[in-house]
């Protein structure tokens, strides 16, 4: 983007980072964290030991764990910049994991059958939901709370409320890529599965959508503005329908990696996985009245939500208490979003003023 | 130069009611061509027929360059012509480059080709002469330079024609400047423009021509050379005084209200006293900060300086709260949103403002039902019974119920906005005579109203505002509509 600098070099004021760059305060929040847990680390072992939670060990196990759940709160993202919300994609999720085990186990129909047969369930409940919230104005929040419900009561009625166990038909999904790497702090082995790398991917590719094709800034439009963007000629309807459409398409692939880590298709699976993604998300930055946001915020919110359960394991701090650092994180980061836009509004309006009575003294 | 539009007999009924009849209308390349008239004269009308929102009736024709044609909202656009309405329609957490280009993206491949579009929108803003930049943030621009931004996109996409209407209704003096600024600029590359405003002073600064609608018909077209303005307003003006409303004089009493020197919220410097059995009508343009004064009076917002007085004891309306303990009334422009709560019932809407003086904890349904049945019989609301949904009545019933609400406040000082917006006939006299009736019971009101008959016909003393400051204060008998015109959108009085 060698013609933006340029221009920026001709006149550009002072804009607050917090300002100009999106992610800045999130990312603030987030190196703070990071920088606290490995200071407690250094002292509670009194400086002896390189801090395990920046160990790659601890990373690559934290990208494990947030793989999934990262998946599908790319897909949130979208969905929420659109301006709409998906509450069902926990027991969706579920559902995806309960055809897809049942396929493999218990239908017959082979692995690769079973996973496309998984994942277009996805997309087409999605789709059907997303047809729904587009042509009927009731708020996608409802419909989508409907949808939750609905699916996990499919899933109940397929799986006779019990698991779905498999023989690791699914184990190619979860093996090491780099097996016998050792970690040179630890010692221990380093672990990459597909999924990580697919999680990547998808978050790369959603990213380079909204941010440079047509398509992903009309979800900006959409969002912000649906009036606006219907009479700048924008299909509305069918931006809604798609976003969702393709939201089904990421939850399909999350849930086939959720199932090849349990190894048992079961309704638990899911559970919580709506609220989660929307944590990582709004943590991200991404508006809950749509319109604004981004993926690298996301993938932000993603290992922050997913470190803190870590850091608190390493720390031997009772799971119990990750609940409340959790919520507090997300009323931080989200009102520290606020504090900040507000305090650099006041900045420039005072800035602003203050311009303005310099031209009144100069004229008087 | 030549003509690009042409509008010929062009007329517009809605259920009967003529919005335009029998215009003439045309538009040169290159040149400014200027809309004026009172509000309701047909101006918005005649616009949304140029943009194809309305169809004209039958006998009506539209020709553009040459072709007659039947407009609609996309072969406007097809054809080059955009409007640029009042309120802005934006994207305002997009960059201005992105709200030019939405929905009419250059690509390259299957990416956005923003480099091309950015060159583009540099382009068009060096020439504009605008300091804007591709990639400033639309909502933290401000309404000036989203305008400027709008206007842009015109030259982008090499449009014909550009609809200006009341581009500058909440812009600051140096945001007018710069503004006309950039229509003399745009005038230079070919495309005509329909500039539509209240304020006199643009018209002359930029207008080539004007045209005078005036209930709906053509009353003059003018070239702008030797036009002066007080030809202008006699054509805008110019209704038969003998078919106004005739009211019920009331002996005027002592002081009830009384504004010292207020300002905040966007007026300044207001003071004027308010007598018993007294209506003092507030007059002015869109904008011009009258609603913006009874906000401020009634303590939705707040007051940087000045006094208000009730009888002869200072008091200080922080919150409506207060207000409505010192008995005001504020029967609101926009009944809809703010007058009642429309889902409700009748008796729930007027209950709901004497909550505050009423030291009951526990409300009882009976109790409001029989307040409010007698109401229902008092001003006579055609309604079934008290416990009809407000949204279920028409304009002139619901009017009358957020009347019923402050008659069961018991206020003194009524403060309307707008009395009889959207309201026929028979329940607009109705209206008139239970404020006069207000009146006789030696309370008081100040009334805000666009329609010029009204004003005239209620009005004890008219105060006119323009900028948010008052303009001038005219006596009952002096009022008449070139008079007030003359003050609310022309210069200085004589």
């Amino acid at each position: 983007m060698s013609d933006q600098a340029s221009t920026k070099t001709e006149k550009a004021p002072w804009v607050s980072p917090f300002k100009r760059f999106e992610n800045f305060t999130v990312l603030t929040i987030f190196v703070s964290f990071v920088i606290i847990i490995v200071l407690l680390q250094l002292i509670m072992t009194g400086g002896t030991k390189y801090p395990t939670f920046i160990s790659p060990v601890n990373i690559l196990n934290i990208m494990q764990q947030v793989g999934v759940p990262g998946i599908v709160a790319v897909g949130m993202t979208m969905v929420m910049i659109s301006g709409g919300i998906d509450l069902s994609v926990g027991m969706l999720a579920s559902l995806v994991s309960i055809v897809t085990a049942l396929g493999i186990s218990k239908w017959h129909l082979g692995v690769v059958p079973s996973i496309l047969v998984g994942i277009s369930t996805a997309v087409v409940l999605e789709t059907l939901m997303g047809f729904i919230i587009s042509r009927v104005k009731v708020e996608p929040f409802i419909i989508t709370l409907g949808g939750m419900i609905t699916f996990q009561g499919i899933a109940l009625l397929l799986c006779n409320s019990r698991e779905v166990i498999m023989n690791g038909e699914l184990n190619f999904i979860k093996t090491n890529l780099i097996a016998g790497t050792k970690d040179p702090v630890t010692g221990l082995n380093l672990v990459i599965p597909p999924y990580v790398l697919v999680f990547l991917l998808l978050a790369l590719l959603v990213g380079l959508l909204l941010k440079y094709t047509k398509y992903g800034r009309r979800i900006y439009a959409v969002g912000n503005n649906s009036n606006a963007a219907f009479l700048a000629g924008i299909n509305v309807r069918a931006m809604r329908l798609s976003v969702y459409a393709l939201m089904g398409l990421l939850v399909g692939i999350g849930s086939v990696m959720l199932l090849a880590r349990i190894n048992v298709g079961i309704i638990t699976l899911g559970q919580g996985l709506e609220i989660d993604t929307i944590a990582m998300v709004v943590i991200g930055g991404t508006a809950l009245k749509g319109g604004k946001g981004n993926v690298l915020g996301t993938l932000i919110g993603v290992f922050f939500l997913g470190s803190i359960g870590n850091a608190m394991n390493l720390l031997r701090l009772p799971s119990e208490v990750q609940f409340v650092a959790k919520g507090l994180v997300i009323i931080v980061a989200v009102s520290a979003g606020y504090v900040s836009s507000t305090f650099s509004e006041f900045l420039s309006r005072r800035k602003g003023l203050a311009a303005v009575s310099g031209d009144a003294s100069k004229g008087g | 130069m030549g003509e690009i539009l042409r509008l010929s007999n062009v007329s517009k009924t809605f259920a009967g009611v003529r919005a335009l009849q029998g215009i003439t209308f045309d538009l040169k390349e290159g040149e400014v061509h200027c809309l004026c008239g009172e509000n309701g004269a047909g101006k918005s009308t005649l616009i949304k027929v140029l943009s194809g929102a309305h169809q004209p009736d039958i006998g009506g024709e539209i020709w553009f360059e040459g072709r007659k044609i039947d407009l609609t909202p996309h072969l406007a656009l097809g054809l080059g012509i955009q409007t640029i309405y009042q309120e802005h329609i934006v994207f305002d957490s997009l960059s201005v480059m992105e709200n030019i280009f939405m929905g009419l993206e250059r690509e390259k491949g299957i990416f956005l080709d923003r480099k091309e579009m950015r060159r583009q929108t540099v382009e068009v803003l060096e020439y504009l002469k605008s300091d804007l930049r591709p990639e400033m943030v639309m909502g933290d621009l401000g309404s000036g330079q989203q305008k400027i931004v709008e206007i842009a996109k015109g030259l982008v996409f090499k449009r014909k024609v550009i609809i200006l209407d009341e581009p500058t209704a909440s812009f600051s003096i140096s945001e007018i400047d710069n503004l006309l600024e950039i229509i003399k600029t745009v005038k230079k590359s070919g495309i005509g423009i329909i500039y539509i405003s209240h304020h006199l002073d643009e018209v002359f600064r930029v207008g080539d021509r004007v045209t005078v609608l005036r209930d709906g018909r053509n009353v003059s077209h003018y070239d702008i050379g030797g036009l002066t303005k007080s030809q202008l307003i006699k054509d805008m003006v110019g209704r038969d005084p003998s078919t106004f409303y005739k009211r019920e004089s009331v002996p005027i009493g002592e002081v009830l209200f009384e504004a010292r020197n207020l300002s905040g919220n966007g007026v300044r410097n207001i003071s004027f006293k308010l007598h018993r059995g007294e209506v003092l009508g507030f007059s002015g343009m869109t904008g011009s900060g009258r609603s913006e004064l009874m906000e401020l009076l009634f303590g939705g917002a707040r007051l940087d300086s000045g006094e208000v007085r009730i009888g002869d004891r200072p008091v200080r309306h922080r919150t409506p709260k207060a207000a409505i303990r010192n008995k005001m009334c504020f029967i609101t422009e926009d009944r809809q949103n703010t007058g009642l709560f429309i889902e409700q019932t009748i008796a729930q809407n007027i209950v709901v403002a004497n909550m505050v003086n009423t030291r009951n904890f526990i409300s009882s349904p009976a109790r409001d039902l029989k307040v409010a049945e007698g109401f229902i019989q008092k001003l006579s609301i055609r309604a079934k019974n008290a416990r009809v949904r407000a949204m279920n009545l028409s304009g002139g019933n619901q009017q009358k119920v957020v009347l019923a609400k402050w008659f069961n406040t018991n206020g003194d000082i009524f403060i309307f906005d707008e009395p009889t917006r959207g309201i026929d006939v028979n329940s607009k006299q109705e209206i008139y005579q239970l404020m006069v009736g207000l009146l006789k019971q030696g309370k008081a009101i100040i009334m805000v109203s666009s329609d010029m008959p009204e004003v005239i016909s209620m009005s004890d003393r008219v105060i006119v505002m323009k900028g948010g400051e008052m303009v001038a204060e005219i006596g009952k008998d002096r009022i008449s509509e070139e008079h007030i015109l003359t003050h609310s959108i022309g210069e200085k009085a004589q």
